[in-house]
């Protein structure tokens, strides 16, 4: 039920990474989910899927690595080079 | 277009997590000890308040946080048994209550004068138990018209509770309710859970609930003294 908050909070920490004028720029965000972290994975996916596809997002999608444990983390963050750097 | 990955490596709920440590050092810094009531709706945590605020309302000095849904109605309930500090949490529909909340209401309340804190938790059995409040334990409740199997159909709760009430006993007569299942359901999930067996309705049972309260307080309280 509190996925689409775990969702926001990845979401949050993509732009740490990314900055906010590259949102629209991801295109990925690798998570690991573990088996007894409490989350639906299923259901965390789509809500992940639905704010990575909208704005401030563009077209980026979640890749989700199930693991055994309680792991819950976002590893790494794709973005679409813009040329500037 | 070239695709660029950056490394990340953090954890979700880090901040969350973050908060309930400040949370935590609030109130270890003032010796109060706390309590996250966590439960699904109608198991009785407000009418366990309820009783234990009138029972022990001049010996210990309590605060309450709720953390209902929609309404005021638990903290409604709650206030006029006390002119203790109460300091509702609308949630707003959400399924569970976060630490930063609790942060917030703790500027509300006078910790310097207070022995103790509840958390009333949002009633539901499956998303409390994945955020820390900065709670010093979580008190699960479940009531005999639940069911025996509650500690195996939520296990994750149970597990990560250090106490038990089972409530509502008073209807125990009329039920089919097999108190060594259960009892043994939740040590199966939980072998060090620690059970309170209570009536908020009749207070049968609610002597251990305070006398367990009035220790926590104390030995908090004689921390906060040595300090």
């Amino acid at each position: 039920m509190h996925e689409l908050s775990i969702a926001l909070d990845v979401c949050r920490i993509a732009e740490e990474h990314v900055g906010a004028d590259a949102l629209s720029r991801v295109t990925a965000v690798g998570l690991d989910v573990g088996d007894r972290a409490g989350i639906e994975i299923d259901n965390l996916e789509f809500c992940l899927e639905a704010l990575l596809g909208s704005a401030p997002f563009g077209s980026g999608r979640p890749e989700i690595r199930r693991l055994e444990g309680e792991e819950l983390s976002v590893t790494y963050v794709e973005v679409e080079d813009d040329g500037s750097s | 277009m070239a695709v660029r990955r950056i490394d990340v490596r953090e954890k979700v709920m880090a901040k969350n997590d973050e908060l309930a440590a400040q949370v935590r050092d609030r109130l270890h810094t003032h010796g109060v000890p706390s309590l996250n009531l966590v439960s699904s709706p109608g198991s009785g945590k407000t009418s366990l308040l309820e009783r234990t605020l009138d029972a022990l309302g001049e010996r210990l000095r309590m605060a309450v946080v709720t953390g209902d849904v929609q309404t005021q109605n638990d903290a409604d309930r709650l206030a006029v048994r006390t002119d203790r500090l109460v300091q509702a949490v609308v949630t707003g529909g959400a399924c569970h209550m976060d630490a930063r909340q609790i942060f917030t209401a703790l500027d509300e309340i006078d910790l310097g004068d207070t022995d103790l804190v509840f958390v009333e938790n949002v009633g539901n059995l499956v998303c409390p138990a994945s955020w820390d409040l900065g709670e010093d334990a979580k008190v699960v409740i479940f009531s005999v018209t639940e069911g025996e199997d509650k500690p195996l159909k939520y296990p994750r709760m149970f597990e990560r509770s250090h106490f038990c009430v089972i409530n509502k006993i008073d209807l125990l007569p009329y039920l089919p309710f097999d108190m060594d299942r259960a009892v043994g359901f939740a040590r199966e999930v939980n072998p060090n859970l620690r059970f309170f067996f209570t009536s908020a309705l009749t207070e049968e049972g609610m002597e251990d609930w305070y006398e367990f309260l009035i220790d926590l307080a104390r030995a908090e309280g004689e921390t906060r003294l040595e300090a």
